[in-house]
């Protein structure tokens, strides 16, 4: 097995009283939590020049309804872009039920996914180049068929 | 202006051997939908849930100010039971589950209110579970008192 430590680190001013979370987690098995993940698609960066959405996270390349984690960067600059990020069984981004959110230029997130569907992203712009970067940390590959 | 800044790191001394992982990127400042302004509110909390119930975690989109399709929200949550390790929460957006987020697992997502089936759902599983959450907006509303 395995060893992957995440920690997340957040410091706000919104409040009177500045706020500080600082959380690491042991990335794990779901049938074991006390083995480590031990398989990875690995660390991908990709541009985009186009607004038309793509798959970054094939379900069947993954175990189902398991214990994935995803980490995935808008590795631009510009806050004015962003990517759409939709949990997704077609390539279609924006404007579904299941589009989770939008990531602007230097925002990151980190969520826990089952493998039963797509992530699929879309650039907000075709006349701006952007980058993404992703990788998926795997409870299980299914092993491409030959 | 507020400031709110995140940061994530992930590394594994053995996730891919003979390389060493660090994904360490800048922390990213957390601003209002395509400018640079801060976000100006924030909600936090911590909640014991009992099994066998969706809830909706956070607003809905129409408990939120200005055109929704275009707020920049960001949610980081934390399960933080040691009751069990094999408990963990499904979360999902509106009734499609994405992912489950175990005993000591933290996540961290931009989310995009696009309307109030856009919701976020989280379902405990395996008994009480018990999460600390934060959300990060410049749009939250108050309901109107009765």
């Amino acid at each position: 097995m395995a060893t992957i430590n995440a920690t997340v680190t957040i410091n706000s001013d919104i409040s009177s009283y500045p706020i500080s979370i600082s959380k690491t987690m042991a990335m794990t098995k779901s049938a074991n939590p006390s083995v480590g993940l031990d398989e990875t698609t690995g660390l991908r960066t990709k541009k985009f020049t186009t607004t038309t959405a793509a798959v970054i996270v094939e379900h069947d390349e993954l175990t189902d309804d398991k214990a994935h984690k995803v980490y995935i960067r808008n590795a631009s600059t510009q806050r004015a872009n962003f990517f759409y990020v939709a949990y997704n069984a077609s390539a279609a981004a924006a404007g579904t039920a299941e589009t989770i959110g939008k990531l602007y230029g230097g925002d990151w997130m980190l969520m826990p996914y089952d493998g039963n569907v797509n992530i699929t992203v879309a650039s907000s712009t075709a006349t701006e180049t952007q980058y993404l970067e992703y990788m998926v940390f795997a409870d299980g590959i299914v092993a491409a068929k030959g | 202006m507020a400031t709110t800044t995140a940061r994530v790191s992930i590394s594994s001394p053995d996730l891919m051997p003979g390389s060493a992982l660090s994904i360490n990127p800048p922390g990213v400042q957390l601003t209002k939908a395509g400018v640079t302004t801060g976000l100006t509110q924030m909600e936090t909390g911590v909640r014991s849930i009992v099994t066998g119930t969706e809830y909706r975690l956070g607003p809905l989109a129409t408990e939120m100010l200005s055109d929704a399709h275009d707020i920049a929200s960001y949610l980081y949550l934390c399960n933080t039971t040691t009751e069990d390790t094999t408990y963990y929460i499904d979360w999902g957006i509106h009734e499609t589950m994405i992912g489950k987020l175990y005993a000591g697992d933290w996540m961290f997502i931009p989310w995009n209110a696009s309307d109030d089936t856009a919701e976020i759902e989280i379902e405990p599983q395996g008994g009480t579970n018990t999460i600390e959450y934060a959300f990060f907006n410049s749009d939250f509303i108050l309901t109107t008192a009765a």
